[in-house]
């Protein structure tokens, strides 16, 4: 319809209700004036995820079996799926439509499946085809520093990785308990990342210390700082580098290296986020009687939600609306802790409210060690002078790690904070691809805005509603007996599964729902896409309506 | 050729003079010899047409709908809850602006269950916008067909002759039976210039918003407008070609009477044969029959009655809650022209007969009646 036929008089008209123009346009006449279009949207959980991993894209890839090309899709954006699938906070799930029908998709099990696939076929892993002439340094080799090592190499740069410890995997490595991430995993994946090629590593040299931060930035075309935080904040209360008081990341550290023997005494670890939970839960491991004492509420801990329930289940007691005033020492030995009561008071600039001191409530505990795991902070001596830094983290200008400095960009906990690891990979891979855009003179991509979707938009008809499936686990009555990873992984069977609850929200998956609906056969069948015969379509939306997900949207004729 | 005929073979006759194009029927009675008639002509070869069973009304009509949009000459039968399941597509044929022309067999409408003639289905389609003529012999039954697709054609609106059931319909008469050749003289071959054509393809009956709906329904009413003086003009044209003249209304014996009583279908034959008795008694009375209801000839009958003194108006019909159909039509056609009083009776329903001993039962009521009353005059109801 190329415009609205006007009439001065009825006697312009044709006696007969018709068209004035003939209809050679459209052979089902004018009886449509909406036709439906396909119109693949981005599922909720691809927006969820920090990475931004093409989520319904490998679930629909897993289902059809198509496992390489799931496992590449991952690869895409997340070098480590075998660790994010271990320990990712899974924002993703958090978003997942099926969430408000019956249990979210259990995305966090399928991307471990996928990622341990992946380790199991190194041939998987391709080399890079092209050679670039650039070279880059990468400072530290956590989840940030190894991701952005990743993608430069397989963009073709040549990348040096500078660690300060002998092996790599930074946070990841000591950070990270056994029964959560077993060392011979991440042995696997830093193998894995390295064998895509190109990466020269610098184990054991500490930037700043070894070599010199202007010899990088002279030698080399570009450098990525992913250097993490490595010291516990302090408590700032007396007495608090007395025997007996540990920073929360120097246990963890010991414990990692296996440098912690057995001891049944009483431990009180301070802090409500996940560092707090791998300390308490580690010293669980080790014999201790623990108890978590956490100056907000359980609701406020920042520790992602099943680490508390595990910890929970293994027998660490909690102590919510405390924090310690004074340390009571029995010669140069901690022996008491005195802590403050508190209650929460008004919400601060991010709607956390701020625990307020109780006045004149105080208890006190007798406590063989305490463990402080209020925060962690960057170590900035050796770099300090070559970037702006804030709150001994390092500033970034917009969304791509760019320091401002020429050459010098960074990410991860550094810049954030302590963040989760899946973060940290996004902020490697966004860093990566902006530094191969500087050297390419390319412009940054727009940033995609999050579209409306909800289980309004799926047909729950053609869902039954379905329990969502568990890794296999060991129970905690077992786990705390030693370091065993806790969590299993899927087999197929599992995998097939879960992966079947996908809504595949938004995007078509070619279930032929709309060609067997449509009442005019209009709809054909193409390899992989449908195609509308609009010379036949009459625009009634019965493949808009019956489309369990979504994937079709109506346009209006004529505009 | 003249022929001893009942009255639904004429129509078959007077379509077959017509040469339609597209029949397309479902058999009800006292309509069913209509089509079976048809078919066999179709079979046989006498009518060059398309003869489409169906499986109701509805479809009849709406294949109807499809050939007369493409340009054919469309006809059909029916009667009484046959119309009724058209009544969707009757509109449409309005709307549509097709000229169909539609026979329809006067049978009192179930429940309870009544296969004998009454108007009430064809009066229940009175506003759809067909132009409704209500014929008195078989010989005019016939006649009326070729007349009708000939207004129809001109005006662009369908056209529903009306017979009575068993009366009429199962009654033979001698009729005249039309010659295909002289009709063809006398109406044209159909040949739209608006009509379903591939090559250039319209889409018809779509959407019209508020801005131009008003302004198709006025095209209708000024087409109805139109046809009053064409159904004049093609009754003359007929009487030319074939010696047998039809007008809007039919006054008998009116000139100088007292009470005229106003009538329709085949009650008008009866009435006159009571209007010649009751003059050789002396009396002044005549009689009016109304053919054509619509577009209804206002001018024509106000012209004949309001010489009148009383004028009693008899319905084979009722409109439940006011009174008869053609009682209230006259009484509209006459209001603000004269004083006279107006009488309605309601007779012969469900098929009882209306005898002349029944009129002239009205016509000594209407002359002895001083004013209409204030309820129904209902004639022979068992009280």
């Amino acid at each position: 319809m190329s415009k609205q036929t006007k009439f001065e008089s009825y006697r312009e008209m044709p006696i007969r209700a018709m068209t004035v123009d003939n209809m050679l346009w459209n052979e089902t006449g004018s009886w449509r004036n909406v036709k439906p279009v396909y119109d693949n949207k981005v599922s909720p959980c691809i927006y969820g995820c920090p990475a931004g991993e093409n989520i319904q894209h490998y679930i629909q890839l897993v289902i059809d079996r198509k496992y390489k090309e799931a496992w590449e899709t991952i690869i895409e954006t997340n070098p480590m799926p075998a660790v994010t699938g271990r320990v990712c906070s899974h924002p993703c799930m958090d978003k997942c439509t099926r969430g408000d029908y019956d249990e979210t998709v259990n995305i966090n099990a399928i991307e471990r499946a996928l990622g341990d696939m992946g380790l199991d076929n190194p041939e998987w892993m391709t080399k890079p085809e092209k050679s670039k002439k650039e070279k880059i340094a990468v400072v530290g080799s956590g989840p940030a520093g190894l991701t952005s090592a990743f993608y430069l190499a397989r963009t073709g740069y040549s990348v040096t990785l500078y660690e300060a410890g002998e092996t790599l995997g930074g946070v990841l490595r000591w950070g990270i308990p056994e029964y959560r991430l077993p060392d011979s995993v991440l042995d696997r994946v830093v193998e894995f990342i390295l064998s895509s090629g190109k990466i020269k590593v610098e184990a054991g040299t500490t930037v700043g210390k070894d070599i010199e931060f202007k010899k990088l930035r002279n030698n080399f075309d570009a450098v990525f700082l992913g250097v993490g935080l490595m010291k516990s904040r302090q408590l700032g209360i007396p007495n608090e580098d007395c025997k007996g008081v540990e920073p929360g990341l120097d246990y963890l550290r010991k414990v990692n290296s296996g440098q912690v023997s057995s001891s049944s005494d009483k431990a009180v670890v301070i802090g409500g986020g996940n560092t707090a939970m791998d300390v308490a839960r580690s010293a669980l491991r080790k014999g201790s009687d623990v108890t978590v004492v956490y100056r907000r509420t359980r609701t406020e801990m920042p520790a992602i939600a099943s680490e508390i329930e595990e910890a929970e289940k293994e027998g660490i007691k909690f102590r919510f609306l405390a924090s310690p005033k004074d340390i009571v020492t029995d010669g140069d030995k901690l022996s008491k802790v005195i802590f403050q009561e508190m209650e929460l008071g008004e919400p601060d600039e991010t709607g956390r409210r701020s625990p307020v001191p109780l006045e004149g409530k105080t208890f006190t505990m007798d406590v063989d060690r305490l463990f402080t795991a209020i925060g962690e902070k960057g170590d900035l001596d050796g770099f300090k002078s070559e970037v702006d830094t804030e709150w001994e983290l390092i500033k970034v200008k917009g969304e791509f790690g760019e320091t401002g400095k020429k050459k010098i960009f960074a990410g991860g906990d550094i810049v954030t904070g302590a963040a989760s690891v899946v973060e940290a990979v996004a902020a490697g891979r966004r860093a990566a691809e902006k530094i191969d855009r500087v050297f390419n003179n390319e412009k940054d991509p727009p940033i995609e805005q999050e579209i409306d979707f909800g289980i309004e938009n799926i047909n729950t008809d053609y869902f039954p509603k379905s329990k969502r499936v568990l890794k296999p686990r060991i129970p905690a009555s077992e786990a705390i007996k030693g370091f065993e990873e806790i969590f299993k992984g899927f087999d197929e069977q599992m995998l097939q599964k879960e992966a079947d609850r996908c809504f595949s929200c938004g995007v078509c998956n070619y279930c032929d729902n709309c060609w067997i609906y449509c009442p005019d056969a209009s709809i054909i069948r193409k390899d992989d896409e449908y195609e509308i015969d609009f010379d036949f379509c009459k625009g009634c939306l019965v493949c808009v309506e019956e489309c369990p997900r979504s994937a079709l949207s109506i346009e209006e004729e004529g505009k | 050729m003249k022929k001893v005929v009942m009255g639904n073979h004429a129509v078959s006759y007077g379509v077959r003079a017509s040469e339609a194009k597209v029949i397309s029927a479902y058999p009800i009675t006292p309509q069913t010899h209509v089509v079976e008639l048809l078919s066999e002509l179709v079979a046989n070869g006498e009518i060059d047409a398309k003869f489409i069973k169906v499986e109701s009304e509805h479809s009849a009509m709406a294949a109807c709908v499809g050939a007369s949009a493409a340009g054919s000459r469309a006809f059909t039968a029916t009667s009484s809850q046959g119309l009724l399941l058209m009544t969707e597509m009757l509109h449409w044929a309005v709307g549509a602006r097709l000229p169909i022309v539609l026979t329809n067999v006067n049978r009192a409408i179930g429940p309870p269950w009544s296969i004998w003639t009454d108007q009430n289905d064809s009066l229940s389609m009175r506003d759809v916008g067909w132009i409704q003529i209500y014929c008195e012999s078989n010989q005019e039954t016939q006649d009326a067909i070729p007349q009708a697709f000939k207004i129809a054609e001109e005006v662009q609106l369908p056209v529903m002759l009306v017979l009575d059931a068993f009366f009429l319909s199962h009654t033979y008469e001698i009729v005249d039976l039309l010659d295909v050749e002289k009709v063809r003289e006398f109406l044209p071959p159909y040949n739209p210039e608006l009509k379903i054509d591939p090559a250039d393809p319209h889409s018809f009956g779509n959407l019209a918003s508020a801005d131009y709906y008003m302004e198709l329904r006025y095209m209708i009413e000024e087409a109805m407008d139109e046809a009053r003086g064409i159904i004049k003009r093609v009754g003359r044209e007929f009487g030319e070609h074939f010696g047998r003249h039809y007008g809007m209304v039919v006054p008998y014996r009116c000139d100088d009477a007292d009470v005229i009583l106003v009538t329709s279908g085949t009650v008008a034959s009866t009435t006159r044969a009571v209007i010649d008795e009751m003059r050789d008694e002396g009396i002044k009375i005549g009689a009016l029959k109304i053919r054509v209801l619509r577009p209804f000839p206002f001018k024509e009958v106000s012209e004949v009655l309001c010489s009148a003194k009383k004028v009693a108006v008899l319905d084979r019909n009722i409109s439940f809650g006011n009174h008869g159909i053609f009682y209230q039509e006259v009484k509209s056609a006459l209001y603000g022209k004269t004083d006279i009083p107006i009488l309605g009776y309601i007779l012969g329903l469900g098929g009882r007969d209306v005898t002349p001993k029944v009129i002239r039962e009205v016509a000594d009521k209407a002359i002895k009646d001083k004013n209409p009353e204030p309820y129904i005059n209902w004639i022979g109801v068992k009280k």
